[in-house]
């Protein structure tokens, strides 16, 4: 029997580089041999940048050999999702251009969520006529505050609507979630304080609260460990100049963030993986390489549990 | 041309900004500043992480406002929405009786919604801002804005509420029959009777009840609800309330916010400046200081090395502002060097503000 799809949801506060993780992971995976999807949800086409592209497609394209990526946005899934339901094409237009319509689900809370989650459901449950199916697919998620609830959305609408194909979907989504050896949450942070604070708040709602799998955080753009801590002291003793302030700076920033990294050390019980200040005006795909190598390490594995 | 201290004297300051880049810390030494200068402040987060409450060393911060002291007896008020009580105390004001009150706050269906599927934050975000603005306490409200496309929802929910209600949507939650009326061809109206009670099938029918009832129960609110996204709607665009966008100069992030400035405008909405936090600003180095030279070998490449790196990030900081401004047009208000840690005191909140006032 073929091994289920692999579901990895990215999240993190806004701008700490999900889309940087996600396509890192992704390409790492590729190269891999395996076959794998990345999901655009920001729609803000960052991740299209990292590969050359303005804008992603709303189906599933090749960017490299192994990889697609697709964009996802709640226009387009309302209407898909009504056209496909509806089946008379003109009677779901005539919906779907209706203001009343229109109105409804942009104001209705949960709608686009629950979409986008059953959208997702379609790229991993196994379809009948699919060729091949992914072997990972990775959600490039929203930030934490959005992210949580979408994830709490099929429970939510599980015990809203028992009855009904949508209620029957939102089990099937809260069984996809909630299995461990299929999906996790990769939490992506920063070595700041308020970042920590919420990658552990956000662990702990995840982890604990919703009971879902939560790889180990990982903690993007920390600078190098230049300097020794006699050399520190030389530096800290030493003159006024830019060379020096600069010296001072960064030993202050890594300081700063190995006692941040402590925090969520001992606050999760678990060791985040450290990914480096790329020092450059923009990451490019060129960077990946050695970030996607480091997350696999820990994100992946699960592939070898479901072996 | 337009400074900080103009943009102190309105009655409303919103800062809008991806997450993390010192919206709060930027929101709250705004409220400390005017409230130095005399003035009634109230400072408002939305996020849910309530961040607030970390720079203001506030534990319990919540939807009373709560009084924040400053040096030299002055104080600010700060709180934070709990969108669920927030929505409690909503209908039990404008539901018009007790028992229409207690039928929607047990419905089961209420209970979910304003608990926890997204996007009732916004809805309740704009009611609380409605409710403080009209209460006359302040003279100034300071609001710090969920994250990213939150914050887009946040300023559009005053519009996507009135879209909402101008339609026929409501009544036709209530009674999805109404539809039908509208109808002339015979044909259609079978057609969509049919897909209407495929729709309940679909749905699941307790859905279909729970969703009328609590409609039913909303219905007398509809009108109060309209007239105050009305009212916030006119004070968001109020020539006295000022949009404030708050950036770092990390790529990602100045890409982010001149999309939030674009969306501003688009939606009618003035954007009065931008504020720049933890801007790296370290120039080439011209030579090494005489004592260092005397240092071993190796240190001195690795200081050459992590300036080499420093200088990169500040070139690549110079580059985003200057895009920044050719992007926006706005002018930048306050810039603030990088600093390593972030303001989690009242003091060290003062030191940010007056160097945010100083630039």
């Amino acid at each position: 029997m073929a091994t289920a799809t692999q579901l990895v949801f990215v999240t993190g506060k806004g701008g700490v580089g999900k889309t940087t993780m996600a396509a890192a992971l992704g390409l790492h995976a590729a190269g891999e041999g395996q076959r794998v999807l990345i999901v655009e949800t920001a729609g803000d086409g960052s991740l299209a940048q990292l590969f050359g592209k303005q804008q992603l497609a709303p189906k599933p394209s090749r960017m490299r050999p192994q990889l697609d990526a697709v964009r996802v946005d709640a226009r387009q899934l309302v209407e898909q999702y009504f056209s496909e339901m509806l089946r008379f094409r003109w009677l779901s237009d005539r919906l779907l251009s209706s203001s009343t319509f229109n109105a409804l689900t942009a104001a209705a809370p949960g709608i686009t969520e629950f979409l986008l989650l059953d959208r997702i459901l379609g790229w991993v449950e196994p379809g009948v006529l699919r060729r091949k199916p992914y072997d990972l697919v990775i959600v490039d998620g929203p930030a934490t505050g959005h992210a949580l609830k979408l994830l709490r959305t099929p429970r939510n609408l599980a015990t809203m609507v028992p009855g009904g194909p949508l209620g029957r979907t939102a089990r099937r989504l809260l069984g996809l979630l909630g299995n461990r050896l299929q999906t996790q949450v990769v939490l992506v942070g920063l070595a700041e304080e308020m970042v920590i604070r919420e990658t552990i708040e956000t662990h702990t709602a995840i982890a604990g609260d919703l009971a879902l799998r939560v790889a180990r955080p990982v903690i993007n753009r920390v600078l190098p460990h230049h300097f020794t801590a006699a050399q520190v002291a030389l530096i800290e003793g030493g003159p006024a100049h830019p060379l020096l302030e600069a010296a001072r700076f960064s030993a202050a920033v890594r300081r700063e963030a190995d006692r941040h990294v402590g925090t969520l050390r001992r606050a999760l019980g678990v060791t985040p993986i450290l990914v480096r200040q790329v020092f450059a005006e923009r990451v490019g795909i060129d960077d990946l390489g050695p970030i996607g190598r480091s997350l696999s390490r820990v994100v992946l594995n699960g592939s070898t549990e479901t072996a | 041309m337009i400074s900080l201290k103009n943009i102190l004297d309105r009655r409303l300051i919103v800062c809008v900004g991806c997450g993390g880049v010192g919206k709060t810390t930027t929101a709250a030494a705004l409220a400390l500043t005017a409230a130095r200068e005399g003035r009634r402040v109230a400072v408002i987060t939305f996020d849910p992480a309530k961040r607030l409450k970390d720079a203001l060393g506030l534990d319990d911060l919540s939807v009373d406002p709560q009084p924040v002291m400053i040096e030299g007896g002055a104080s600010f008020d700060a709180l934070a929405l709990d969108t669920k009580r927030t929505w409690d105390s909503l209908v039990e004001r404008f539901a018009g009786s007790r028992e229409a009150a207690e039928r929607i706050l047990t419905n089961r269906l209420y209970q979910e919604l304003s608990n926890e599927l997204a996007g009732s934050a916004e809805y309740m975000a704009m009611e609380k801002l409605h409710e403080l603005a009209h209460l006359g306490t302040y003279d100034l409200l300071i609001v710090d804005t969920p994250p990213s496309s939150h914050a887009r929802d946040l300023l559009h929910a005053p519009n996507r509420l009135l879209g909402l209600l101008a339609t026929r949507a409501v009544s036709l939650l209530r009674s999805p029959a109404s539809l039908l009326s509208g109808i002339e061809s015979t044909a259609a109206r079978t057609l969509l009777a049919g897909l209407l009670k495929g729709l309940e099938r679909w749905s699941g029918l307790e859905l279909m009840r729970d969703l009328s009832d609590f409609v039913g129960g909303f219905e007398h609110m509809i009108e109060g609800f309209a007239k105050r996204a009305e009212e916030v709607n006119r004070l968001l665009r109020s020539r006295r309330t000022a949009f404030l966008l708050v950036t770092t100069a990390e790529p990602y992030t100045v890409e982010t916010t001149i999309g939030f400035h674009r969306d501003l405008s688009d939606g009618g909405f003035t954007v009065a400046g931008i504020i720049a936090n933890r801007v790296l600003t370290f120039p080439p180095l011209a030579g090494v200081p005489e004592s260092v030279a005397r240092w071993e070998k190796g240190l001195q490449k690795k200081l050459l090395r992590n300036y080499e790196e420093l200088r990169a990030l500040s070139a690549r900081d110079e580059a985003m502002m200057r895009r920044l401004s050719e992007a926006t047009g706005a002018p930048l208000l306050g810039s603030i060097a990088a600093v390593t840690e972030p303001p989690t005191s009242i003091a060290a909140l003062q030191k940010f503000a007056t160097q945010l006032r100083s630039t």
